[in-house]
């Protein structure tokens, strides 16, 4: 007896063919995210768009996306008006430094606090993210004052020398990181011979890699943004970071929107190439610390 | 040697190394902060009596008025008829000034010698200048006047000098208005016209509005309406009866309707558009604004880039008195100098007439003494005429300088403002909203009054 097809609905075949769908998912998924990079992109496509026109351009209407003349020469104008490459440089020697204050005092600190048993940890250790709390500018006056006393006003010490005392947010990170690391393997390099030092700079620290990112790149981002700071304590123009030598095209009166823009757009190209650089660990390092948001 | 010891002793190699590295501060590579490139002094060998210069430290900033290259001419220009006196030169972003001179007066110390005293409650921190004026037989009647009042004066004493002027006015589009067919403004034109011409001026197809609004109230505009139009009486006692007297209502009135003729760009328009405040100038300068209320620095934006511009002050009422916002910056010396000799020297060098010249011809200043301002090279043109005619206007400055409470005042009457900016009550509903914050603005002034004083 021949079966009757008809009954057996759930068989039908499927609208697109298996070959269409393999392609369609990933291709509508990518078109999506290509969107969305599109998006994320405008604000950087609109700087550059305003690092090539003329002053009084910018708020034409309609609008232009790419200028009729581009104005090159507004790169070199903005070069030319401040010393952008030195500023740079000195960022540069800022964000060095910074970087290795860091690196060096957050593991530190932070093995100290995860693997170490000492009288007040706790209570220490909750003062140090205390310090959190305290907003900046409450602190600007006693520290210019101290600064000042030391002798170090118009120097980069004030903007160095926190670094290596650790930053609150770097050591509790790095602490929370440590303390997944099983203790069976200080245990293993204890009974081997290794002292304090040797467990936390041969058997701990290599698998920081994570966090030693995080530290990384967010010292890069906060330092090569700073802008505070380095107007309270430097006077000596010369030795003025990125940051301040933007805000110099800005006026009493009115922005050079042209200049400024096009001066910003190489400003953040090393923060561009670091990101390329870096996105894989970065991600990963985000993921595996839980610093999402 | 115990593995403690140990180490100890490398932690201490490092911090050693480290201080090591950054040892000498500011000569060696932790602060490649240079020293003065300017003329050395040479110190002569034959003759070892020779003077050490004195060196004061002078904080300014760099703006479209005087640029940072300038101003260490400028300094260079005072050291080479002074070698007795260095001036340090610390140029600073516009944007970061007031910070850092709050951030040194706070702390005492660390503060420069000569410096813009531009924020009133700096003042009590600026050397009392009567004596050296009193010693050099000074002359302060070069100022113009109501700078010297507005800017140097305060509390019977002389805090500062007044570096160069600045004014608002109405700067308006000729070529825009041809295209409309609307007749230019004259210089007594009224608020009412003001209406009419945004409203013919307004031209949504080219996205173009007739003008921008008031950033405010109780400035320049609202004081053209009459002498009752303050936040509160001469004697700081009284807000009712001043705040919603019948010529505040009217200025409101004024604006409701300026906001109803849906020909000015919303605060949202402004706040996307000016993200740094430079709203109304960009859009001006676009052609995008047919009139806007700017200042001597947009004038020469506009005379730069050849835009076709008249000036006239900003509009009022028949018959009554007119109003100027205007400003200078007080420049001073700072009380805790330990220099104040030659700090006056420079202070009345670089704000006296050869200072102020000097930034006129090599920068873009308008100088506040008159006998200098008469020599600025376009003095006859037309815009300069104009604006030469709107400093001459009765400062609203003088009201409010002699009245320290009226940021605090004016903090209370923000809410009616929003409302009318943002259309949300009626025109006939203005009357009653200003009278309803009467009470909490009351409270405010003599809550204030007991703190400052009148």
């Amino acid at each position: 007896m021949r079966p009757e097809t008809t009954m057996t609905p759930s068989i039908k075949a499927p609208l697109l063919s298996r070959r269409t769908r393999r392609w369609l998912e990933p291709g509508l998924t990518y078109l999506f995210m290509t969107a969305l990079a599109f998006i994320f992109m405008i604000p950087l496509m609109w700087m550059l768009s305003t690092a090539l026109k003329g002053r009084w351009e910018i708020l034409a209407w309609p609008p232009q996306w790419i200028p009729t003349t581009p104005h090159w020469e507004n790169f070199t104008e903005a070069f030319s008006r401040y010393p952008l490459g030195r500023f740079m440089l000195n960022s540069a020697f800022l964000v060095a430094a910074n970087t290795v204050g860091q690196l060096l005092a957050v593991p530190l600190i932070a093995y100290g606090f995860a693997r170490l048993r000492f009288p007040g940890k706790n209570s220490l250790f909750v003062i140090v993210l205390g310090t959190m709390m305290i907003p900046g500018h409450v602190k600007l006056i006693p520290l210019y004052t101290i600064y000042h006393r030391l002798g170090m006003i118009d120097t980069y010490w004030p903007l160095i020398l926190p670094a290596f005392f650790g930053n609150p947010f770097f050591i509790f990170l790095m602490v929370q990181y440590m303390k997944t690391i099983p203790r069976d393997l200080d245990e293993a390099a204890r009974i081997d011979g290794a002292g304090t030092w040797t467990i936390l700079y041969k058997v701990i620290l290599p698998l920081c890699k994570p966090p030693m990112t995080i530290i990384i790149v967010y010292t890069f981002l906060w330092t090569w943004n700073e802008f505070l700071h380095p107007l309270i304590y430097l006077n000596t123009f010369d030795s003025f970071p990125i940051q301040l030598g933007l805000s110099m095209f800005k006026g009493r009166y009115s922005v050079e929107w042209n200049l400024f823009m096009a001066a910003t757009l190489i400003s953040i190209l090393p923060i561009l190439i670091l990101y390329f650089l870096v996105q894989r660990q970065l991600i990963g390092g985000i993921a595996s610390v839980g610093l999402k948001g | 040697m115990t593995k403690k010891v140990r180490n100890f002793s490398y932690m201490l190699l490092i911090v050693m190394v480290l201080l090591s590295a950054c040892a000498g501060g500011q000569a060696t590579t932790v602060a490649p902060v240079e020293e003065s490139t300017e003329a050395p002094v040479e110190e002569s060998t034959e003759a070892p009596a020779v003077q050490e210069p004195v060196t004061i430290e002078w904080w300014t900033v760099s703006s479209e008025e005087y640029t940072e290259q300038v101003q260490r001419d400028l300094a260079a220009a005072f050291e080479s008829t002074h070698p007795n006196i260095k001036v340090n030169v610390t140029v600073l972003p516009e944007g970061g000034f007031s910070e850092k001179m709050t951030t040194a007066l706070g702390a005492g110390e660390g503060v420069p010698d000569v410096a813009f005293f531009w924020d009133n409650n700096w003042f009590p921190e600026a050397l009392d200048l009567r004596p050296f004026i009193e010693r050099d037989n000074f002359d302060t009647s070069m100022y113009i006047p109501g700078f010297w009042k507005t800017r140097a004066l305060w509390n019977d004493t002389v805090v500062g000098l007044p570096l160069g002027v600045g004014a608002q006015f109405v700067m308006y589009n000729k070529d825009v208005f041809d295209e409309m067919g609307v007749t230019y403004p004259s210089e007594d034109w009224t608020t009412e016209e003001y209406l009419t011409k945004v409203a013919q001026l307004n031209d949504p197809d080219q996205k173009r509005w007739g003008s921008d609004r008031p950033r405010r109230p109780f400035r320049a505009l609202w004081f053209n309406y009459g002498p009752d139009v303050r936040l509160y009486s001469d004697d700081s006692m009284i807000v009712d009866g001043y705040l919603n007297s019948p010529g505040s209502i009217a200025a409101y009135i004024w604006a409701w309707d300026l906001v109803d003729t849906g020909a000015t760009p919303t605060p949202a328009d402004i706040e996307v558009l000016g993200t740094e405040g430079t709203g109304p100038i960009d859009l001006f300068m676009a052609g995008r604004l047919a009139m806007a209320t700017l200042n001597q620095g947009h004038m020469l934006n506009a005379l730069n880039a050849g835009v076709n511009f008249g000036i006239v002050p900003e509009p009022g009422v028949a018959g009554n008195e007119r109003f100027v916002n205007a400003w200078s910056l007080t420049s001073s010396i700072w009380k805790g100098t330990e220099h104040p000799d030659e700090a006056w020297t420079f202070l009345s060098w670089w704000v006296g007439p050869e200072g102020q010249r000097y930034l006129m011809e090599n920068g873009n200043l308008f100088p506040s003494i008159n006998s200098v301002l008469n020599e600025y090279e376009d003095a006859d043109e037309e815009y300069a005429q104009a604006f030469f005619k709107v400093l001459e206007l009765t400062q609203v400055s003088e009201w409010r300088n002699a009245h320290p409470c009226n940021s605090t005042v004016l903090r209370a009457v923000g809410d009616v403002w929003d409302k009318i900016m943002f259309g949300e009550i009626e025109r006939d509903q203005i009357q009653a909203e200003l009278d309803a914050i009467v009470p909490a603005a009351q409270e405010s002034l003599d809550e204030c009054r007991e703190r400052l004083g009148g």
